[in-house]
């Protein structure tokens, strides 16, 4: 158990939860975008992934990291434009659609990267860039926080941005207000004004962009490849920290925290003599506790009349 | 007991809209799929393949050997199964994403009965079968009574559940379930008793692994299909689906329908958990369902989650899969473009672009009479 302890209490564990948790942050906050705003954004998934393939071969064959990262971002933000086209202008279910998209993501850039590289596996033959790692001047020097705070990926420190900039947004602007509204009751926005299908459009489509963040982050953060299917269930998991934040900005950014600990607590723990498939899945037990304890929370707070004629009736 | 005549011709009009219905739905699967596959021919040709020499192979690939037709039928009763597991929650509108977990238990359970439980014949199979319907029950218990009696989000549960599901599987497998003297992680097999019989050793004929499970697999699609239209159980999944609050005011207990919905579909995913064990691998190994389980919402949805065209989506979408295989075998074009198809057909499904198209054609021809 002191093993335990002492590799937890380890910089170098600290630094790596950072690294680890950085997608799930980023795609999780860009899930409670749209979540708020009344459409579950269940292609998270295929947003990563297709960000992370678009990142990958635009910057291998364009020779700039920065062009590769920016089609990246664009080709996730992509992915949750088609499930708003989809859900707002088609009337799909938005559950489905989501579903559909991550195979459409799955199955076209898998076929995209044998086309162009006759490569079943991924696009390791083809040399891509890597976005830079960070030093940052006076924290760099701070003998504990400095080996974890510092030296980590740009995209890290943007995901680490993003919380206080989600929180402000959604509670502290007039978009994030509206936007609230929208999730909350859209009859009623749309009967003072505001425009529901435009707000939606564009918190899928942020929700899509900081996905894709995540995705490049994925092939273009500290491996300089993309690997088919790399994002491996991440938007899953990024889906489950909304829940377990309880829809909240910092609540979702510390819950995808916690998933990112304890994917870097099961790799580290490989080696003491604790099994690493119960740790994994502690998150995900505690993320159905919490959906439970929320709907609980929600059900005996909610109004008694509701309740009362469902009692009657049955 | 006579009828009168307005009795008789009411039940002949009935019984001709359920007919007409399930010509709908057959026709509109089989369209889906030829839309599909359309939009597959002009990504194959945009490439700069030959999409015809690829679908040739797809197409005329699963029949050309009797051991390809056996990698189908085993391949459609898996798939079959684990879409008739959704069906039943989206029929009374729940979305169950859990059919991977309530596999893995399915299997898990049916293999710790199989392998540690002595059992006399003919029991040796019932009885693996029947704790694999269980347990997979037993996990779709869980988010069922979450959503029924508390309002929890069913998606977001079945998805945890799938994730805890599988990481215990792997740590059985890994540790008490895994046989020692194997370089590879791998429980025991199976005794022979508790073996689903080979299609072979009846036809003569080699059938790879397709397994007594196809007769279970078309069992549980009838059961189910008389369920959900001739029982009182069925109507009420119905009416919930349908419409909660009228099923609500109409007296039905809408939790306990919702709970029903949800332990039906996990059974059947259970089930298809033990087609896995018993049938086709004859012992548990990691990650043995794939992809199949999203691949059985794919079904569901082709089939507008009617059982009896579940199974004809699922032979069909299976067919697709195993003809995908060759294709990559045979040519230049590989598995992903039938991802690429299903991805389509889920759109199609969903936003309703097909049905639309129709209903439109059908007012116009009607306008015209």
């Amino acid at each position: 158990m002191n093993a335990a302890v002492e590799v937890i209490l380890s910089t170098a564990f600290l630094a790596a939860v950072l690294r680890v948790a950085t997608p799930y942050v980023l795609a999780a906050l860009g899930g409670l975008i749209a979540e708020r705003a009344g459409v579950s954004n269940i292609a998270l998934e295929g947003s990563m992934l297709a960000a992370a393939c678009a990142g990958a071969l635009v910057s291998g064959y364009s020779g700039s990291t920065w062009l590769g990262a920016l089609c990246g971002i664009a080709a996730g933000t992509l992915i949750a434009l088609l499930l708003a086209v989809a859900r707002l202008n088609l009337g799909a279910d938005a559950i489905i659609a989501g579903i559909g998209l991550n195979l459409l993501a799955s199955g076209a850039t898998a076929f995209a990267v044998f086309a162009l590289l006759d490569d079943k596996g991924g696009t390791t033959g083809l040399p891509s860039g890597t976005l830079p790692t960070i030093h940052i001047p006076l924290i760099e020097d701070i003998p504990v926080a400095g080996d974890i705070l510092s030296g980590q990926n740009l995209v890290t420190y943007l995901a680490l941005l993003s919380a206080p900039a989600v929180a402000w947004l959604l509670l502290r602007t007039k978009f994030g207000f509206h936007l609230r509204a929208v999730g909350e009751m859209p009859e009623a926005a749309r009967s003072v004004g505001i425009r529901v299908r435009r707000i939606q459009f564009l918190a899928l489509a942020l929700s899509g962009a900081l996905a894709g963040l995540a995705g490049i982050f994925l092939s273009m953060g500290y491996v300089s490849f993309f690997v088919r299917d790399m994002t491996a269930g991440r938007g899953f998991i990024a889906l489950a920290a909304i829940f377990l934040g309880g829809l909240r900005p910092w609540g979702v950014f510390f819950a995808a925290l916690g998933f990112g600990a304890a994917e870097a607590l099961a790799v580290q723990l490989g080696n003491l003599d604790i099994p690493p498939q119960l740790v994994s899945a502690i998150p995900y037990a505690a993320t159905l506790v919490a959906l439970a304890l929320n709907a609980w929370r929600r059900r005996s707070r909610s109004d008694p009349a509701a309740s009362t004629t469902q009692q009657i009736a049955q | 007991m006579t009828d009168t005549m307005v009795e008789l011709a009411d039940r002949r009009d009935f019984v001709a809209s359920r007919r007409r219905a399930l010509a709908v739905d057959l026709s509109m699967a089989l369209a889906t799929i030829l839309a599909a596959l359309a939009v597959g021919f002009i990504v194959i040709l945009a490439v700069g393949h030959d999409p015809l020499e690829a679908y040739r192979a797809m197409l005329t690939g699963p029949l050309q050997r009797s051991t390809r037709v056996g990698r189908w039928l085993e391949d459609a009763t898996t798939l079959t199964l684990l879409g008739l597991s959704v069906a039943i929650p989206f029929r009374a509108r729940q979305i169950s994403l859990g059919a991977e977990g309530q596999l893995y238990a399915g299997a898990l359970a049916a293999a710790v009965v199989a392998i540690f439980v002595p059992l006399p014949p003919v029991l040796a199979v019932l009885v693996p079968l029947l704790v694999a319907a269980v347990a997979g029950g037993a996990v779709g218990a869980i988010p069922g009574v979450l959503k029924a009696r508390l309002a929890a989000n069913e998606i977001v549960a079945t998805l945890m559940l799938n994730a805890i599901v599988v990481r215990l599987y792997d740590y059985l497998l890994n540790n008490q379930l895994k046989q020692p003297d194997s370089g590879s992680v791998r429980s025991a097999n199976v005794p022979a008793g508790s073996a689903l019989t080979r299609l072979q050793d009846w036809f003569g004929v080699p059938l790879g692994r397709a397994n007594l499970g196809l007769l279970l697999m078309l069992l549980t699609a009838l059961a189910l299909w008389l369920l959900i239209t001739r029982t009182t159980l069925g109507y009420r999944i119905r009416m919930v689906g349908s419409n909660p609050d009228f099923a609500r005011y109409g007296g039905i207990k809408v939790p306990r329908v919702i709970e029903s919905s949800f332990i039906i579909g996990g059974a059947v995913a259970g089930l298809a958990g033990a087609h896995l064990l018993l049938g086709v691998y004859g012992r548990l190994e990691p990650g043995m369902a794939g992809g199949l389980a999203f691949e059985g919402i794919v079904v569901a949805l082709l089939a507008r989650n009617n059982p009896l065209v579940v199974v004809a989506a699922g032979f069909l979408y299976s067919y697709l899969r195993v003809g995908g295989d060759i294709m990559e075998q045979q040519t230049d074009v590989g598995t992903e473009i039938v991802v690429i198809i299903q991805a389509v057909i889920v759109l199609l499904v969903t936003a309703r672009l097909l049905p639309d198209l129709l209903k439109r054609r059908l007012a116009r021809k009607q306008m015209a009479r």
